[in-house]
């Protein structure tokens, strides 16, 4: 196992660094008036200044050389158009721990509403929680996300009293922000608990539990849910480790100085450092929550296994 | 019932008897080791059952009520987005409507049922000019009197106030927007008075007029006087716009019609829906499957999955319409480019969960090809969760749509979806008489969410063999 899993980060590493070239060279192929705030208005000299100055002249097999050779020294870089000569650390370091925090708030919620409404939809199937969850579900899938919060930032704020941007200090404006990005998690996970919760009850070693007399409680916790939860598992350390990544739509509601919409607003900008910068983290951070949700997966049911097993292909 | 039994009990006590007593007629025992020849129908009996899985599974999905409604919903939705075009009296998706004769645009209009605004009696005099063959603009203003001019009221109301005004006379509205200048006992009249706005004369205490602008009124029941003075022949409709098609979703801040551009973005993300699902779902569970199954192949497309999902969709999307002309097609490309990912996933995470159950360890053992595993005791084992899955990723899609326009990198306002009407909406949801720019984009995109999750999840449910008895 610890074999397998040394070879997995071994592996990961040179994904990181394919990952990172080829949105290195996809990033040289940008068109250059975006580098630019006022194209049309300069002439040929300043231009090549400019992207001389950014460092888009030399070929890129030099570039990349010394991105590397920079990243080896732990040198991220400095952004180059969000926030020039600002170094990138130094504005990750800022930005991500609030998000992340909000994130991790909202997650725990998500979790603690969305199993237990998933698990008695289940269990009263076409009963009172099963129709409430449903109804719940439809609404967060059907109304764009985009929509629903501007409503529950307009109504929420009015009623609770409180201004609509976030402050850091006062922690009642952390509730609505945390709240609404619950709130799709919540239902996804409420819809596929119970899925898988109603897959497995139907089968037929539920059947022998239920028919050897023991409680129905004890069949839900022991056999069901622990099954159930399986597929699921798998998504959790990612989601863990993306909260770092902020939510795009609640940050700019909100105004909240976070991760969220950094990484667009960079492309779109062209800060290349920041780009490639913020890639690699977040790519590091996929790889390994892929990575842990597999061994997580393996932990919580030993039928699972990635190593090479008698006889499997 | 106990009769039966009876007879049954008596029949059986006379076979034990008779065989006791050695009644039976002799056996011959070389009849017993003959060997029997094939008989097909005889075959038939034990092989054969009308059981169908896919028959069965219909069966199960058409006894939910709710998921066959919501099926029928989706199919009419489906139906009327694309013949509506080819409907009678529809206006341009991309058609700016102007008002005829400022040449302003109709903006923000309202959602009504009817351009109709009031109708009026035979013989109602009016003021009027002719805007084309079929039409009239007309109003009751008479002239339009400058603020802070004189007027003489002759007779007061509450409502309405009859005036002179130089060799005129008519009526003028007496409300907080046109404020008076009156004395202490307005009822005294005749007497001199004001206004600090600019007044509108009215031929009659009528409004005639769409808040201050002309309407409209067909040519054949216009009699025209001189001076521009006309007459109504017969009841006489008066409209808002010199048409009788409404707006019937209202307008949007350039004023084109709202009604047509929800039904052209609704065909619009659909069709992207349909077809980024399609791919989604077809290059999601072949590449989940092998990944998921084949263990030698794990470690590659791990690292291929990697390498893809953490390429960031902006990047992609920018370059591809960078490159490629923008439109629903690059978006297609861009969108089918990245979104199978998540489905394979999915897929080789359930396939990782069932591959080495028992019944899959025995089809090994007895040399089943691993193509005939995956097709047999694989992909049918997850037809409920990838039905649901695949329910969902056609609205899935739509919802990056809508995601995608609001970062920017969406469709163009030119080709209307229900991703960038709603990104438009969204901008005014401050004001809340524009809210209904939101409110219809939103609700069709609703009603083919929740069409699609519930469809799904019935299917999912009578996939499972289990459920159909």
């Amino acid at each position: 196992m610890v074999k397998y899993v040394l070879k997995r980060l071994a592996s990961s590493v040179v994904t990181l660094a394919i990952v990172i070239t080829i949105v290195f060279v996809l990033l040289r192929q940008m068109p250059i008036e975006g580098y630019f705030d006022n194209f049309e208005k300069l002439n040929e000299a300043q231009i090549n200044a400019k992207l001389a100055n950014l460092g888009l002249t030399q070929p890129i097999p030099v570039q990349l050389k010394n991105f590397f050779a920079n990243l080896l020294r732990g040198d991220l870089g400095t952004s180059s158009r969000y926030s020039a000569g600002t170094s990138i650390a130094s504005i990750i370091a800022q930005k991500a721990p609030l998000s992340a925090c909000m994130g991790l708030m909202s997650m725990a919620i998500s979790l603690a509403m969305g199993i237990p409404l998933g698990a008695a939809m289940a269990r009263s199937k076409s009963g009172f929680w099963d129709k409430f969850g449903t109804v719940f579900i439809v609404f967060i899938n059907a109304v764009p996300a985009a929509v629903y919060y501007i409503f529950i930032q307009m109504y929420g704020t009015s009623w609770m009293g409180i201004s609509m941007l976030f402050d850091r200090n006062n922690y009642v404006t952390w509730i609505l922000p945390v709240f609404s990005m619950s709130l799709g998690s919540t239902a996804s996970y409420a819809m596929w608990i119970r899925r898988y919760m109603l897959d497995e009850m139907n089968k037929d070693y539920v059947r022998l539990a239920r028919a050897k007399g023991v409680s129905s409680q004890q069949i839900m916790m022991r056999h069901v849910f622990r099954n159930a939860f399986v597929p699921m598992i798998q998504y959790i350390p990612a989601s863990i480790l993306y909260t770092i990544s902020g939510s795009i739509y609640i940050e700019s509601l909100y105004s909240v100085p976070g991760m969220g919409g950094l990484l667009v607003d960079v492309i779109g900008r062209q800060d290349n450092p920041m780009v490639q910068a913020l890639v690699m983290i977040y790519s590091a951070i996929g790889i390994i929550g892929l990575l842990l949700g597999d061994l997580l997966m393996g932990v919580t049911d030993p039928r699972i296994s990635f190593v090479k097993k008698e006889g499997a292909r | 019932m106990k009769g039966l039994f009876d007879a049954k009990k008596r029949g059986l006590e006379a076979s034990v008897t008779a065989a006791v007593k050695g009644d039976l007629p002799p056996v011959n025992e070389d009849e017993l080791f003959v060997v029997a020849d094939y008989d097909a129908a005889a075959a038939e009996k034990t092989g054969y059952s009308n059981y169908s899985y896919w028959r069965s599974t219909l069966n199960a999905f058409l006894h939910n009520r709710a998921a066959v409604t919501m099926l029928i919903v989706l199919a009419l939705l489906l139906s009327f987005t694309i013949i509506q075009p080819f409907l009678p009296g529809q206006y341009g998706a991309n058609t700016i409507n102007n008002n005829p004769i400022t040449g302003i645009q109709l903006q923000n209009q309202s959602p009504s049922l009817t351009t109709v605004y009031a109708t009026v009696p035979d013989g109602t005099q009016l003021i009027g000019q002719r805007l084309d063959e079929n039409w009239y603009a007309v109003s009751n203003v008479l002239t339009t009197i400058k603020a802070r001019e004189k007027i003489t009221v002759v007779e007061y109301g509450e409502t309405w106030c009859r005036i002179e005004y130089g060799v005129l006379t008519g009526y003028v509205k007496n409300n907080f927007q046109t404020k008076l200048k009156l004395p202490d006992d307005p009822t005294a009249t005749p007497y001199e008075s004001r206004s600090s706005f600019p007044l509108a004369l009215y031929q009659e205490p009528e409004d005639y007029t769409n808040a201050g602008e002309a309407l409209y009124a067909r040519a054949e029941s216009i009699a025209e006087g001189e001076n521009g003075a006309v007459t109504t022949l017969g009841e006489t409709q008066l409209r808002t716009i010199p048409s009788d098609k409404a707006f019937l979703f209202g307008t949007n801040n350039i004023g084109q019609d709202l009604w047509a551009r929800v039904w052209s973005g609704t065909r619009t993300s659909l069709w992207i829906g349909f077809v980024v699902g399609l791919f989604e779902a077809l290059i999601g569970i072949m590449i989940g499957i092998i990944w998921g199954y084949v263990r030698a192949l794990d470690r590659i497309i791990t690292e291929i999955y990697n390498v893809l999902d953490n390429i960031p969709n902006t990047i992609i999307l920018i370059l591809i319409s960078y490159i490629m002309r923008p439109g629903i097609g690059t978006l297609i490309f861009a969108m089918s480019l990245t979104r199978w990912l998540g489905m394979a996933r999915f897929i080789r995470n359930q396939i990782v969960i069932i591959r080495d159950r028992d019944y899959n360890l025995a089809s090994r053992c007895l040399g089943t090809s691993t193509g005939r595993i995956m097709m047999r005791n694989l992909l049918p084992y997850l037809v409920s969760v990838i039905m649901l899955r695949m329910a969902l990723a056609i609205p899935g899609a739509i919802g990056s749509e809508v995601f995608i326009t609001y970062i920017g990198l969406g469709l163009s306002v030119d080709t209307p979806s229900l991703g960038n009407l709603i990104n438009e909406g969204r901008k005014l949801i401050t004001s809340a008489s524009l809210r209904y720019q939101l409110i219809f984009p939103a609700i069709v995109l609703s009603i083919i969410t929740i069409s699609f999750y519930i469809i799904g999840n019935a299917f999912a449910d009578a996939a499972d063999p289990k459920n159909h008895l």
